[in-house]
């Protein structure tokens, strides 16, 4: 049996260990674009300002020795340019191309660059999804005095926070009223734009570039609102984008890869990661959710059904986890809600906020204080009745203490996996 | 595989399971300097609320989420088959402690290094992990789950 994975990243290494563990002799191999050792793309923005080396082991994603161990073959710095799945053959750069039993597509999302924006070709311009964007960046960053953050995301804040760190004069836009607006509602986004003001950011909020301006080089950039900001660089960090070009008119496509309860998206052929459309439970859509522990599972399960099982995935939801300075928060599901229960809880610098529809749980903003995060994560997921025990969630040592003793034991011991 | 069962009706809410911890996991191994030097965080927790107390820590699940969740493989299974962090790796990012869903992963803040995820590690260098063997009404007992 030959399985093909696309894709050398979270989603792709967890299926090829899955299809191992399944079957110990099939061919296993990985194409991919990039040609590093898998890395860890959450700590890009802190390689960037030098905080961390890919001379250690902590920048990777898996051991030296995973691929030998684990008897997968990877063929790197190849670009899929098509698939055939009737013939059941991949095309990569240079005509050459390989068949396969099963296809498992990983191929990841990627940076948008919005059409929109005149002068995005200037040199200048930067994007931090890989470790091509990042280097480019980095490789640049002595000549960088200030730069444009556009898009308060996860990347864009992050970056703002640490680039404001090593001494650039930072300024974030952002088109949404509050920064990391998905993840955070107006009261903790506060929070961490005070800490980000406090360290140096400049935050423009309900603005959006339009131009970038410069002789061959950025050097302003133009908001919706006229604003002109003098600058050195400019990063865009609007969101991400599934990379599906190479596939052919039997996979279908909407914001990403359609797969359907068993991450399959035609005959012999799964996608999983940041590239497929997966079932949102929260918002009971499907949709990609670019989330790594997300990807990881996904892959792990499409691995298991490309080697002969028959696992659902049974859906994921939004799930962040950030530090910004000295604030510290964890965020999962539907964050803010005018029709849902909504319980909230504000002292000092915690604060604990629960969405609550039908007695599930189906969002939570915990700054502060997150270690039982999982907790309500694991109830968001299992769609678990809250009604007898959401009026604890608001106490800060919320914990199995609140729960009745025979739910309790269960889950302690292990028997009630939900 | 053996694991620590909790048994909630014999535990009197003493803390020696986390002082023991905290001992083991402790560089110098002396309980005062653990506890009031070094400052170890323990991997059990003891809770309250009367009648009910128990020490609660890491299931060491067969479909670990927290491995899943790693960014960069710290969180792995060793060769006993315990879910474990590497610490010369973790970079603490939490996202373990975002799908833990026992919620027994701690945050170990470190001032002049990368932050750590904190969890049971079944005590790779004893036999006995050390809060089954400090219990002293046996609330915690090493057993198969």
């Amino acid at each position: 049996m030959k399985y093909l994975i696309i894709g050398n990243s979270v989603a792709g290494i967890n299926a090829a260990t899955a299809i191992r563990q399944n079957d110990t002799n099939g061919e296993i191999l990985i194409v991919s674009d990039e040609q590093t050792r898998p890395y860890s793309r959450p700590l890009l923005p802190n390689w960037v300002i030098g905080e961390v080396s890919f001379s250690q082991e902590r920048m990777f994603y898996r051991g030296n020795d995973f691929f030998e161990k684990n008897n997968i073959e990877t063929l790197l710095g190849k670009k899929v340019e098509s698939i055939d799945t009737k013939a059941k053959i991949v095309s990569i750069s240079n005509s050459e191309s390989l068949s396969y039993d099963k296809l498992i597509i990983a191929s990841g999302a990627n940076a948008i660059l919005p059409k929109n924006i005149v002068g995005i070709e200037l040199e200048g311009v930067y994007t931090l999804t890989n470790i091509k964007g990042a280097r480019k960046l980095k490789e640049n960053l002595d000549n960088i005095d200030s730069i444009v953050i556009v898009g308060a995301g996860l990347i864009g804040t992050k970056m703002a926070f640490d680039l404001s760190k090593i001494g650039k004069k930072v300024v974030l836009v952002e088109l949404a009223k509050r920064v990391l607006f998905p993840a955070l509602d107006d009261y903790a986004a506060e929070l961490v734009q005070a800490e980000l003001k406090k360290n140096g950011v400049e935050i423009i909020l309900n603005d959006s570039v339009v131009q970038l301006n410069g002789d061959k080089k950025v050097s302003e950039v133009v908001l919706a609102s006229n604003k002109k900001i003098p600058c050195d660089a400019c990063l865009l960090s609007v969101g991400v984008v599934p990379n599906t070009t190479f596939v052919d008119e039997n996979i279908r496509v909407d914001r990403g890869i359609v797969v359907d309860d068993y991450l399959k998206a035609f005959d012999d052929c799964y996608a999983a990661g940041d590239v497929a459309s997966v079932y949102d439970v929260v918002v009971n859509i499907r949709r990609p959710i670019p989330i790594l522990p997300l990807a990881a599972k996904e892959g792990f399960i499409a691995g298991l059904n490309a080697s002969g099982a028959l696992i659902k995935f049974n859906g994921g939801f939004a799930m962040n986890s950030i530090e910004i300075g000295n604030v510290g928060f964890i965020s999962m599901g539907l964050i803010e809600s005018d029709d849902d229960e909504v319980l909230e809880y504000k002292k000092d610098t915690e604060y604990r906020k629960f969405i609550i529809r039908d007695n599930r749980l189906i969002g939570v903003i915990l700054v502060n204080n997150v270690e039982k995060a999982g907790m309500f994560n694991w109830m968001i997921e299992k769609a678990f009745d809250v009604s007898w025990i959401k009026d604890t969630f608001l106490n800060s040592d919320f914990g199995w203490k609140y729960f009745d003793k025979a739910f309790r034991v269960l889950r302690l011991d292990r028997k009630l996996k939900g | 595989m053996k694991l620590v069962k909790i048994n909630e009706d014999n535990c009197v809410y003493c803390h020696l399971c986390e002082v023991a911890c905290k001992t083991e996991h402790s560089i110098s191994k002396d309980i005062i300097k653990a506890v009031k030097k070094e400052n170890v965080l323990s991997r059990c927790t003891a809770e309250f609320n009367y009648p009910y107390s128990a020490s609660i820590m890491c299931r060491h699940c067969d479909d670990a989420p927290c491995i899943f969740a790693c960014q960069n493989g710290s969180m792995h299974r060793d060769e006993r088959g315990y879910v474990v962090v590497n610490q010369d790796t973790c970079v603490g990012c939490w996202m373990c402690v975002m799908v833990c869903p026992y919620g027994v992963i701690k945050q170990g803040k470190n001032n002049n290094d990368w932050d750590l995820s904190v969890k049971c590690d079944m005590c790779p260098d004893r036999g006995i992990p050390a809060c089954v063997e400090a219990c002293p009404n046996e609330a915690l007992t090493f057993e198969e789950l």
